[in-house]
């Protein structure tokens, strides 16, 4: 076991000194996404606006599957440890299916003015809010917030208003945002890619023609779970152009031997690593809070990056299913403890109309499958094998680190790759889906970080 | 011999040698104990233990009831109806272009599996197929436990008939069995031999699967199924038997080789597990690319155990989302499949297709009707839907992956052992590493083709070599 504890370090050793730290810029990725050959005539690049609908047919056909679900009755005592426990889901599905309104719903999420446009072959649906009202002489600055999975542009509802209107919510008027969420190629209302291919880098050179064609030249972008991704790669591909990037989660695919030697160690000698006592206190015991956490939280990404039109062909066809899949995520993410709860939590940081209007929205659409073929576009040929993996950002960074977050990257890590971190703080509370859960919070940190990146850019 | 050159060695007498060899060879007894004690100490046999699996307390004492009640499979026109307005219903994706079997079932071949599903499939007749077997219930650790059993309808005077016990795997079922079968109980009649072995066969369903009821607690891992099959075969009279499996079959007839080995006549098997790391493994595994013979690798085992990354990591990475999930989260994965009957065949196909032969991942069909009819695939599947049990079946994962796996390595199995190695298994294990849990292999055969569900797919092939170790047991 030594030996091979040895041979391992020696081969991190080598493959650490000759490494080394890439500052090239991503090439941006253009592609063609739609259907059959790309055709010889200029692309439509008109901007149209778009309401979500629903029809009779739609509720009662949603209606008759929640009626016929089949469910299993769980194991005793197994709260959510063996996944979404049926006996809650059952009390949920009787919310969906008698209180619940889903036109009022739709109401609520056409409250924002949305848009499609067509880019690279797909039409890309967002939602674009302005400012209310704007102090004269100053103006808004433009913010693309992207979303993960399995979220939607809906988690952004509660955060936009603090940062459309943030002296109405006394968070000041320094800066004001005008914010635009769009939907990933292949969720919710964006048309999903019909080649293979499309990973983040391709998201975010589509991102990067939507901002440009919105007119914007210069802004900031924000983004959790595959949002973090794809607004680090727009921060790679046009780093001229991105102002600045706020991530509410990080990845870092790249792990080598001072890693390694930092897990061992970190516990006893922080300083030495760079560790602060709350990075402490968030990695360790390392095998419980990352390798098993990895092992017991992982499988849903392991098959949707290896066989994702098999694990979503039910779930687009059993709303109840969708909705066991999609609520498992939002409670154990949002706090692990929940597991050991018969209701997994749930209710307790949302609320029934959030979590299924979000279900809903996969629902609605017809794009579960499409949304996990994300994770095998990106993931098929291994993690820290593509080429925007190797590479830093120098952009502008700031990193709002949540307690629950399911793995917490610490600040020593995150600045090998993200060289210009401007700000990095450690969230008092909150998990992986921040902006539904804690929107105030995220909003604030945003903020500051923006004025951090303002002020700086004064004295250049 | 060393013991010679001792004394030109060393100025010592001879009462000085002794001083020297006494804590010498204390030191090697004692480190050799060590290690025999760090290791894990080899146990001799699997603690047999007890269990109770139904719903809520188990009820004090009082006889468990253990009748065996025979029963038939049914349906009903409520049930059909059912079924055939959720196909109806079904919710189409369109696969990306290009896509073959390798983001997993193809849409399009799918939709053409539902049309023939919706317009064709009689599962009236299917059940009528399925009832050709006798089938049973018997109450065991507080469940129900379904099995059939199937006897030569003819045995000439004096013949001895063997009983069987088959144990089938995930995503299949007892009715894997139903084309082997005959082979093995009326040889003759198929052309097979002389009609000098004959079995009487039994299949159970796993806890949890098909016809066989679910736990109700947590923890029925295969040694608890092992446990409850030799119960069951203890019940019906039998002593000493033969054990037969693939996949988590493989699993359970092991554990119940290990668990009591003098009531298992012979052991054979479809698939192999072998769980060890170590350093050891990881040498022989490169050496074995260059000089396999000097690790004991026949050249077969080298054409399918290598490029070793490619079949051993990369593969096993590419066709393991499926236990990851199921081994961590089963009430999520089967939600939905136990709630749209297409999205389940879409998932226990898809496992047919790749696990029958790997290159049909780039079939736009899957391959799956070059090796099978649609009516037995759609037969397994409407198993799994007409009892809901695809929950339960996806449990078993969570209660045998969380504990050890080592464990198993750990007891050796010393009954007599037959395995077919089939070509296109997802992973070959080399011969000579079966050795290391499988004191007694009989017989070895590096099978000419066939996949994972041997018994399915190639059944005269499997028969033929069970009734050849069987033959070699009964010589010896």
């Amino acid at each position: 076991m030594l030996l091979e504890v040895f041979l391992l370090l020696g081969t991190l050793l080598i493959y650490f000194f000759f490494s080394k730290k890439n500052e090239e810029t991503l090439p941006f990725k253009d592609g063609w996404w739609g259907r059959g050959q790309k055709p010889e005539t200029k692309e439509d690049s008109s901007v149209r606006p778009f309401k979500v609908e629903t029809a009779e047919e739609e509720l009662s056909d949603l209606f008759r599957r929640l009626d016929q679900a089949r469910f299993t009755e769980p194991l005793e005592n197994s709260c959510f440890h063996y996944g979404t426990n049926s006996v809650h889901l059952r009390k949920v599905v009787s919310y969906w299916k008698n209180q619940f309104n889903w036109k009022k719903q739709v109401e609520v999420l056409n409250k924002y003015p949305q848009f499609k446009t067509k880019i690279q072959g797909i039409d890309i649906h967002f939602v674009h809010v302005k400012p209310p009202h704007l102090p004269e002489g100053q103006a808004a600055k433009p913010l693309l917030m992207v979303h993960g999975w399995p979220g939607s542009f809906y988690e952004f509802y509660k955060i936009i208003p603090l940062l459309t209107d943030p002296a109405s919510h006394g968070l000041g008027d320094e800066h004001i945002f005008e914010v635009i969420c769009p939907s990933i190629p292949g969720y919710g209302f964006s048309e999903a890619p019909h080649k293979q291919d499309f990973n983040s880098v391709s998201a975010a050179s589509v991102f990067y023609e939507l901002m440009l064609r919105l007119g914007f030249n210069e802004f900031y972008t924000q983004g959790g779970d595959a949002g973090c991704v794809i607004c680090t790669n727009l921060a790679q591909i046009a780093p001229s152009h991105v102002k600045g990037l706020h991530l509410n989660m990080v990845l870092v695919s790249k792990l080598g031997l001072p890693h390694l030697l930092s897990i061992l160690l970190g516990r006893y000698f922080p300083g030495l690593f760079g560790f602060q006592d709350e990075d402490v206190r968030r990695m360790f015991p390392f095998l419980k809070k990352w390798l098993y956490k990895i092992l017991s939280e992982f499988g849903y990404a392991h098959i949707q990056a290896t066989k994702p039109d098999t694990v979503g062909c039910g779930l687009n066809d059993s709303p109840v299913g969708l909705a066991a899949y999609i609520l498992e995520k939002f409670s154990s993410w949002t706090d692990m403890e929940f597991r050991n709860l018969e209701d997994g939590g749930l209710e307790r940081k949302f609320s029934l109309d959030d979590l299924l209007t979000n279900i809903m929205i996969y629902w609605v659409s017809g794009c579960i499958v499409s949304s996990m073929r994300f994770y095998k576009e990106n993931l098929q040929k291994g993690i820290g094998t593509q080429k925007h993996e190797k590479l830093t950002v120098q952009v502008p960074t700031g990193i709002a680190a949540f307690p629950n977050e399911i793995l917490h990257i610490p600040q020593a890590w995150a600045k090998k790759k993200y060289t210009n971190i401007v700000s990095f703080h450690f969230m008092p509370r909150g998990g992986h889906f921040a902006a539904l859960e804690e929107p105030e919070l995220l909003a604030k940190d945003i903020l500051q970080f923006v004025d951090k990146v303002e002020k700086d850019l004064q004295y250049v | 011999m060393w013991l010679e050159s001792l004394p030109n060695a060393w100025p010592f007498d001879y009462s000085q040698k002794n001083a020297v060899l006494v804590p010498v060879a204390a030191l090697g007894v004692g480190g050799m104990l060590l290690c025999w004690l760090r290791s894990g100490r080899k146990m001799k046999t699997i603690d047999m233990g007890d269990g109770w699996w139904g719903a809520g307390e188990r009820p004090p004492k009082g006889k468990e009831d253990t009748s065996i009640r025979p029963f038939k499979i049914e349906t009903s026109d409520q049930e059909i109806e059912d079924l055939h307005q959720r196909l109806d219903r079904f919710r189409f994706t369109p696969h990306v272009e290009g896509a073959a079997f390798h983001y997993g079932f193809n849409s399009s071949y799918l939709r053409k599996v539902v049309d023939y599903w919706r317009n064709q499939f009689d599962w009236r007749k299917q059940v009528e197929v399925l009832n050709k077997y006798p089938h049973f219930h018997t109450t065991i650790e507080g469940i129900d436990i379904h099995f059939i059993h199937v006897k030569p309808s003819y045995v000439p005077h004096g013949q001895a008939v063997r009983p069987l016990l088959m144990v089938h795997g995930w995503p299949g079922s007892f009715y894997e069995f139903y084309k082997i079968i005959p082979l093995l109980t009326e040889p003759a009649k198929h052309g097979l031999n002389e009609g000098d072995v004959v079995f009487e066969v039994i299949c159970p369903s796993i806890p949890g699967y098909a016809f066989s009821e679910a736990s109700h607690q947590k923890g029925l891992d295969s040694i608890a199924t092992a446990r409850i099959f030799h119960k069951l075969m203890n019940r019906l009279g039998f002593k000493e038997y033969y054990l037969q499996g693939g996949d988590w079959g493989s699993r359970i007839t092991t554990n119940m080789a290990q668990m009591l080995p003098q009531s298992v006549k012979g052991l054979h098997l479809n698939l192999v597990f072998i769980m060890t790391q170590g350093l050891g493994k990881m040498i022989r595994t490169m050496l074995g690319a260059y000089v396999p013979w000097l690790v004991g690798f026949s050249r077969e085992d080298v054409r399918r155990f290598y490029p070793f990354m490619e079949k051993n990591i990369y593969e096993v990475l590419r066709e393991s989302g499926y236990l990851h999930i199921q081994a961590t989260k089963p009430d999520t994965a089967g939600c939905g499949l136990n709630d749209s009957p297409v999205g389940l065949a879409a998932y226990i196909m898809e496992k047919f297709s790749t696990w029958t032969d790997k290159s049909f991942r780039n079939k736009d069909d899957g391959g799956l009707e070059s090796k099978y009819s649609l009516d037995e695939l759609l037969t397994n599947v409407m198993i799994y839907w007409v009892t809901s049990s695809i929950v339960s079946s996806m449990r078993y994962y969570k209660e045998n992956f969380s504990k050890d796996p080592r464990i198993h390595d750990r007891v050796s199995v010393h009954v007599p052992t037959g395995i077919a190695a089939f070509p296109q298994e997802i992973v070959h294990v080399p011969r000579v590493w079966t050795k290391h849990v499988y004191k007694n292999i009989v017989t070895y055969t590096y099978m000419p083709r066939g996949g994972h569900f041997a018994a399915f797919e190639e059944p005269k092939l499997l028969a033929q070599d069970i009734m050849q170790f069987v033959r070699k047991v009964e010589q010896l």
